[in-house]
């Protein structure tokens, strides 16, 4: 029992900043929370009016200051709140990771995903598939850097 | 297409394209010319803006880009279009970047004529101003362009090496050198109806064979592609964080980069501002989690940031390189990143006015596989 605790405690936790659009994947979070479904706690969410106002810098700037993963949730194609933003998040996304290819920085750490508000079960299994994933990775080797 | 013949005297290039536009001048096609002309120095050739034809002593084919042409007509016609016609001498990559500030909104082309002129490849400022041949950078670079030499490469700035486009696009006239013998006769070319009128105007020879230019043309492009395939190969071969963090290593946070930048166009960067300035203890925290870490702090997100928000509209030209104090080789990580972004959005800066630049439009069938798995 006590060594099961000590292993525990040295697994890698992965810290993930989640950008999370108002009306679609941070109700969606919401639904997961009222529903109690569980899902690991790594996620960090700040809540955004739209994954089309979720700029690169902003996943620049978590990933430089060492966060593990990046995960934005946007409406379903076609059920964009304001039309059109996650059409727009998506080809930002796509730009941004043929820059992070090109300069060998793992793009596997930036995660897009189509959560609706009523996928609460959804959102905690992308949870549970994120966290693994990130798990498997590693530590984000940026946050060791400490001359960028 | 109206091509014309402009009869090169005594071996003088530079003098005999002076005379045309001196004409333009005089005859009033134009209220203002924009010309690449020797300071009184003598040192460095700068952009002028010049009405008067008698004090004009323009340096076309000078191998120098000291400031972005493109940068200089969005402040002269952002504001309002100009009235009167204003002729525009350019480099290819700057009419290239001219065309993306129009889609920007940071530009009008409304009586604006541009000139294009074919170019054989700039010098940095420094080497420029210090020429270490006998002759001024000018001759060197068109003698050894007569005499179809390889001597003025080893002064070429990075970016010029690997041009693949030193053919204007997008230009009402073009001043063509390549295939021609330009100590006899210089093309000059009408694209579009307003060159036309202006060029039928010119007393000037009608052009009969061009068929070797059109040659070389090709075959100078065929060259530089697989120059510049070569480059993005060789400079992709080293990538990681750790190698980035070590390409910027020098790097002194004065944002020469952007400033020079044709296509950085906002008024405050976001680097520039407040957004990063913060409370002691979320530095500290900071140093806390990491041990140490480098001060001013975020000079990569500077630089990612910025590659993030212009590679799509990047037009190759090298500025930024120039403008580095630190001769931080800015061109072997942006003409790669340019490369494969803009090959994955099939888009081509500068190429197209009505094509829209790819972060403003979208395709509801496109990129389907993003978002799903």
């Amino acid at each position: 029992m006590v060594e099961e605790k000590k292993e525990k405690k040295e697994e890698f936790e992965p810290k993930i900043v989640g950008f999370l659009c108002n009306w679609c994947s941070y109700a969606g979070a919401d639904l997961a929370g009222t529903s109690r479904i569980q899902y690991p706690p790594n996620i960090r969410i700040i809540r955004v009016m739209c994954s089309g106002s979720v700029d690169s810098m902003y996943i620049l700037r978590a990933l430089l200051n060492g966060a593990d993963g990046v995960f934005v949730g946007g409406c379903h194609p076609g059920d964009c709140h304001y039309i059109d933003g996650n059409y727009k998040a998506r080809r930002r996304m796509v730009l941004l990771q043929n820059i992070l290819d090109t300069l060998g920085i793992e793009k596997e750490r930036v995660w897009i995903r189509w959560i609706s508000a009523s996928e609460g079960q959804k959102f905690a299994d992308t949870m549970r598939e994120m966290t693994e994933a990130i798990r498997k990775l590693g530590p984000n080797p940026i946050s060791k850097q400490w001359n960028i | 297409m109206t091509q014309r013949i402009l009869n090169v005297k005594n071996n003088d290039a530079v003098h005999s394209v002076n005379e045309v536009l001196k004409e333009l001048l005089k005859s009033g096609k134009v209220a203002a010319l924009l010309v690449p002309q020797y300071v009184p120095s003598k040192k460095v050739v700068f952009p002028v803006l010049i009405s008067d034809p008698d004090k004009l002593d323009s340096n076309v084919f000078a191998p120098l880009l000291p400031a972005s042409t493109a940068k200089i007509i969005s402040r002269m016609t952002k504001v309002q279009p100009a009235k009167k016609p204003i002729g525009v001498v350019m480099h290819p990559c700057q009419i290239r970047a001219l065309v993306e500030l129009t889609k920007l909104n940071q530009a009008s082309l409304e009586n604006i004529i541009i000139i294009g002129v074919d170019c054989l490849g700039t010098f940095p400022m420094k080497t420029f101003v210090d020429f270490p041949e006998k002759n001024n950078p000018t001759e060197f670079i068109l003698h050894d362009f007569i005499s179809d030499g390889n001597k003025s490469e080893k002064y070429l700035r990075s970016a010029c090496i690997v041009c693949d486009e030193p053919f204007p696009i997008n230009a009402d006239i073009v001043i063509g050198v390549y295939g021609m013998d330009i100590s006899k006769e210089i093309l000059i070319e009408a694209h579009t109806e307003i060159g036309k009128k202006i060029l039928e105007d010119l007393k000037l020879e009608h052009a009969k064979d061009v068929k070797s230019r059109e040659k070389k043309i090709k075959d100078v492009h065929d060259a530089r592609t697989k120059k510049l395939e070569s480059f993005v190969k060789e400079k992709t071969s080293k990538r990681g964080i750790a190698h980035l963090a070590e390409f910027f290593d020098k790097c002194v946070n004065c944002h020469n980069c952007m400033k020079v930048c044709p296509i950085c166009y906002c008024r405050e960067c976001l680097f520039d501002s407040s957004v990063f300035d913060a409370e002691a203890y979320k530095f500290i925290r900071k140093a806390e989690s990491k041990s140490l870490f480098k001060m001013p702090n975020d000079s990569t997100l500077f630089h990612l940031g910025r590659m993030n928000h212009m590679i799509l509209s990047c037009v190759k030209c090298g500025l930024c390189e120039q403008g580095c104090p630190m001769d931080i080789p800015l061109m072997d990580i942006f003409i790669p990143a340019a490369e494969n972004a803009q090959k994955e959005f099939k888009y081509r800066p500068g190429k197209d006015p009505k094509e829209k630049i790819p972060m403003i439009v979208y395709h509801e069938d496109e990129y389907v596989d993003i978002g799903e798995k």
